[in-house]
Formats: C-alpha cells, structure tokens, sequence
C-alpha cells in the first residue's frame, strides 16, 4: 500500500474500534502514529481532510470545539457543553 | 477590491462590484409591508409577558425588533420564505420560557456545516420542539466580515435578503470575534447560503470550533492617521494565507489572529487574540511644537474635540499630558515640550489628546504579542509582548511564518482545549522564545517595566548563577 492509503486506514482503524466515536485531530494523530511513527500533524490533516470531502469522515462541532467521526458512527447531536462561542 | 493584482474571481469575472439589483430577493414593497398600527395590534403567536417588560425601559429592545420582524415575516408569507415563516415568533416564545425557568431550552453542536468545512457553522437545535416547531432546528452561521468591516450597502442589503429569505431574518452584526452573524436556519439551507454567499456576495463562512477564527482588524489606513502598518492588508492576506486552517479543524482548540494598527487597540488584539499585531514605531515621536502651542492656547480643542462637552475646564499641559505620562518620559518648560523617546512605552495617551501636534513616529512596523484569551475554560488572559518589532510589509512573510511555527508548536504540545497562552503558562515563556527562535529582550515584559521575566539559563551567563559576597560588598557597602 502506499503511504496515504496506509494513513487513511490507519485514521479509519482509529476511529472505528475505540470505545469514542467522536475524537480530537490529537487524538486521532496519536492513533495514527502507533502504526506511522514519522508521520506528523499536516500530513494527517490533509488526508483527513480528502477522507472529510468524500465522506468517509465527518466532522463534529461541540461549538467551541471539533472533533472527527467516522460517518454515520455515535450521537449527531451534541447534548451538553460549553455554549458556543 | 482586494490587492491589486490579485482580485477575486468574482471581480475579475465581474469587472466591477456585484450590485444589490443583480441578485436581491424582495422588493421595496417586501420591506415596508406593515403599518405602525398594524404593529401595535400585531399579536405573536406565544404570549411574552415578561419579554415585554423590557420594552418599557429608556432604551430600544431587542424584543420590540423582534415583534417587528416577526410581523414582517407573517407580511411576507410562507411561499416567500424557505425556512418557517413562524420562527421569531417562536424564537419570542422560547426565549419567554427560558426567562420564566431560568433554563435554556437550546442544545448546540453536531453534525452540520458546509461541505468540506468544519466550521463557521454552529448546530443550535431547541428541545422544546413540540412547543416551538419552527426553530426546532435553529443554526448560526457565521459570515467572515470585510476587512475592518468595510462594506457599501449593496452588500449589506445583499447580505440581508439572504438572511431573510433562507433564514429566521435575525442577524448579530457583528459576532465578538467580527462574524456578520445569521442567526437561524435550517440544515437544508446551509448549502444554499453558502452558495449565495460565495457566488452573490463573493464572501466566505467564518471560522469556529477548533479552527483559526475569523480574523479581525481595525480600520487602520482606511480612515485612521494613527495606523502604523496596513492592517487590512495584513488581515487579508493572513486570512488568504490560513484558509486551510480557518476551514479545516485540526489545532487543539480556538485560535485567534487580530489586527491593530496601533497601540489604541482598536479591536483589542491584547485582550481577545492568540496572535495579537499591534502597529507600534521605532524613532521619535513627531512634534510640531506650534500646534502644541495652539494646544495650549485652548486654540485646538484637545482630544480632538471628543471631550468638547465635558466641562474640563481651560486645557492645562501639565495636568493633562506631562504629569499623566505613564513612564514620566515627557517634559514642558512653558514654551517647548520635550519626550524621552526611549521611554515612551507607546501608550498613545498624549498623542491622542493633541493629535495635531503629535504623530507616531516614521519608522512604523508591528509587534507580536500571544497568549491572550476570554475567561472561558480559565481566566480572562492579556497577551504577552514577544516580539517587540517586526516590519509589516506586503504579501507579511515573516509573519506568516512565525505565525506557522507557534500554531506547529501548540499542535504539537497543546493539550485538547488548551490555548495558546494556557500553554505558554504552562510551559513558560522561556519555551514559547525558544521554539520560535528569538533571544531574550528586555522588551518582554508581563507589564510594561515592572515585571521583567529571567530568561537566561546558568550556561549563558558569564560566571553562572556563583557570585562572591565579598567581592561584591568590597564594590557595594550595605
Ligand atoms: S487601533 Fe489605532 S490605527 Fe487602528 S483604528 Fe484604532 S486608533 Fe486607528
Ligand atoms: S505615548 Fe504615552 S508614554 Fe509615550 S510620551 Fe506619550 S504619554 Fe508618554
């Protein structure tokens, strides 16, 4: 496989096995770099991005913050939380 | 509009402004539809006695604006509006209920936006929906302002009908951060406002979320003789620049860039942003002593008239400026004023009050503050000074750039929820320097001269941190 497609699963083994469906860009790169050590945060970012515009992933606002989501996994509706801003 | 050479699509397309006839979506009749005595006989669908209480007070409400457009969207009528006709009569009702239990009855968040973009749209949804069909989806969007908010009408109606017609018709102009703010809409129109805005107004969505927000700046060149760089340039162009960042959420939280063209503050760089550009000057500031004169012949109202009926009495020098400098750096022997321009610390105070005798000075650049923040996870922050002078010169490289390597590091260290200056805090300013590659300045200062950071380690120090007692009391008795 080539190097995106191994980070693009690697997003994807991140966000579809742990127990949050909903987690942070840091997290998600944390995750990603257990199986890519030399990766780092733009690289990540632009395939998340593509994964973003295909619709493989979504993202998920509390307001005040973002989080990623693989489509369709968990809660669309935040129910608590800071109030915007 | 914009950088010569580097116009939008749209004005290239276009050749010269959109005008509001091009694309406007009601008509004249559209907005004057009601009398005042229909007004008055107007009753909302939700009975709001205690909103109605504050339209008794001295000053305009909110709620009688609201009863006004709720009345006009009944006027306009369902089969001209995309999103319920109903919804500021709802808005009044839910709002009316809040009030009554001291709750609200709003959840926010979730999964909507634009495609491709994780922010600049808020979900706000109301979990009495039984009650309030039509705001039971109720989202803001949030409209990245024109640099210093300069916009002509044609914009602004453009802007309103859109608002109107696939909104609830309620603005919040403008956002804290500067957005021209849609309150309330539905998913299904996120799109088509989008649309409208990016193709009939040649405008973009705002930034929110864990995104760099919209960026701000003062009016600075445009109107303003204080400006010390071009601060809707720079504006411009960072926001150009970081359009990655200002759509695609990957920091571990908000991050805000604000541009002041001088130490007035404007638009409160020091207190509201991540990234803070404040214009400052290198040399003297410009005395024109016969203007100071004139001052002080009561000839130039000062503070250019602003304080005209504050009853202050004859203009008094001394009193006013010499003795409320805060360094002490200024002088006037009756005839001449003096400054010690090394210890100006840029307050503005006395230019300010004599703007006909003293301007900044020639040498005009920027400096860079960060950390500062609203008290919303920890307490309000003010920035602190970094970067005591940087030249601000078109397309602002070097800005850019430092603004890169502090954004790569709050990534990198940044806890989720963390901003910049809780970082910095936590792990010193010494690191902040350290990453970005800037020596230790005297400038550097939490408050100005009185409140010096040690930036040194032992190694750099000649002798290190070991003095002899004695050798120092043999130079300096007790
Ligand atoms: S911050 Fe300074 S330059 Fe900008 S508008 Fe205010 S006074 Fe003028
Ligand atoms: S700008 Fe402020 S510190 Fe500087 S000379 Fe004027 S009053 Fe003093």
């Amino acid at each position: 496989m080539g190097r995106e497609e191994d980070i693009r699963q690697a997003i994807l083994d991140y966000g579809s096995k742990g127990a949050k469906t909903k987690f942070y860009f840091k997290d998600m790169l944390a995750g990603v770099k257990k199986t890519i050590p030399d990766t780092g945060a733009s690289e990540v970012k632009g395939v998340a991005s593509k994964m973003i515009a295909e619709g493989i992933l979504e993202y998920f606002s509390t307001g005040s913050s973002t989080m990623y989501g693989v489509k369709g996994r968990g809660i669309s509706v935040e129910k608590s939380g800071d109030a915007g801003g | 509009m914009g950088i010569p050479g580097k116009e939008k699509m749209w004005d290239k397309e276009e050749k010269e402004h959109r005008k509001y006839d091009d694309v406007r979506i009601f008509t004249d009749k559209d907005f004057n539809n009601y009398t005042e005595d229909e007004l008055k006989a107007f009753k909302p669908k939700h009975a709001t006695p205690m909103l109605d209480e504050l339209e008794k007070g001295p000053w305009p409400s909110f709620v009688s604006d609201l009863k006004r457009e709720a009345l006009h969207r009944h006027k306009v009528g369902q089969d001209n509006l995309l999103i319920p006709m109903e919804a500021v009569d709802d808005l009044l009702g839910v709002v009316e209920l809040s009030y009554k239990e001291g709750e609200t009855h709003w959840k926010h968040g979730g999964i909507v936006g634009v495609l491709g973009y994780g922010g600049g749209v808020i979900g706000r949804y109301c979990d009495q929906q039984q009650m309030f069909p039509s705001v039971a989806h109720f989202h803001t969007i949030r409209v990245n302002q024109p640099g210093a908010k300069f916009y002509n009408t044609d914009f602004l109606r453009a802007f309103c009908d859109i608002c109107e017609y696939r909104g609830s018709g309620i603005t919040n102009m403008h956002g804290s951060t500067g957005d021209m703010v849609m309150l309330g809409s539905t998913t299904e129109q996120l799109e088509p406002i989008f649309f409208d805005l990016t193709h009939d107004l040649g405008n973009d969505i705002g930034g929110s979320g864990s995104n760099l927000r919209t960026p701000s700046d003062c009016i600075g060149p445009g109107r303003c003789e204080f400006a010390c760089y071009d601060t809707l340039a720079m504006c411009y162009e960072m926001t150009m620049a970081f359009q990655d960042e200002l759509h695609r959420p990957a920091f571990p939280y908000k991050f805000k860039f604000k541009f002041d063209g001088c130490p007035n503050g404007c638009v409160a760089a020091i207190a509201r942003s991540d990234m803070a550009f404040i214009g400052t000057w290198k040399d003297d500031i410009r005395i024109n002593q016969e203007a100071i004169q004139a001052y002080v012949a009561d000839k130039i109202p000062r503070d250019g008239g602003g304080m005209a009926g504050a009853n202050w009495g004859p203009f008094n020098i001394q009193e006013e400026i010499i003795d409320r400098c805060p360094t002490g750096c200024m002088t006037w022997d009756g005839k001449k004023l003096s400054i010690n321009n090394p210890e100006c610390s840029r307050c503005m105070h006395c230019i300010n009050a004599m703007p006909e005798a003293l301007r900044v000075g020639k040498d005009t650049g920027v400096s860079i503050l960060f950390g500062a923040k609203a008290p919303i996870l920890e307490g309000a922050q003010m920035s602190v000074l970094t970067v005591p002078f940087m030249y601000a010169k078109h397309p602002f490289e070097s800005q850019q750039a430092l603004a890169r390597k502090v954004q790569d590091w709050w990534i990198e260290e940044g806890k989720n929820r963390e901003r910049l200056g809780e970082l910095i805090q936590r792990m010193g300013l010494k690191t902040l320097i350290e990453v970005l590659g800037i020596p230790a300045m005297p400038q550097m200062v939490k408050e100005p001269r009185s409140n010096p950071y040690v930036f040194f380690k032992e190694s750099e120090v000649p002798g290190g941190w070991q003095r002899d007692i004695g050798d120092y009391r043999s130079r300096h008795p007790k």
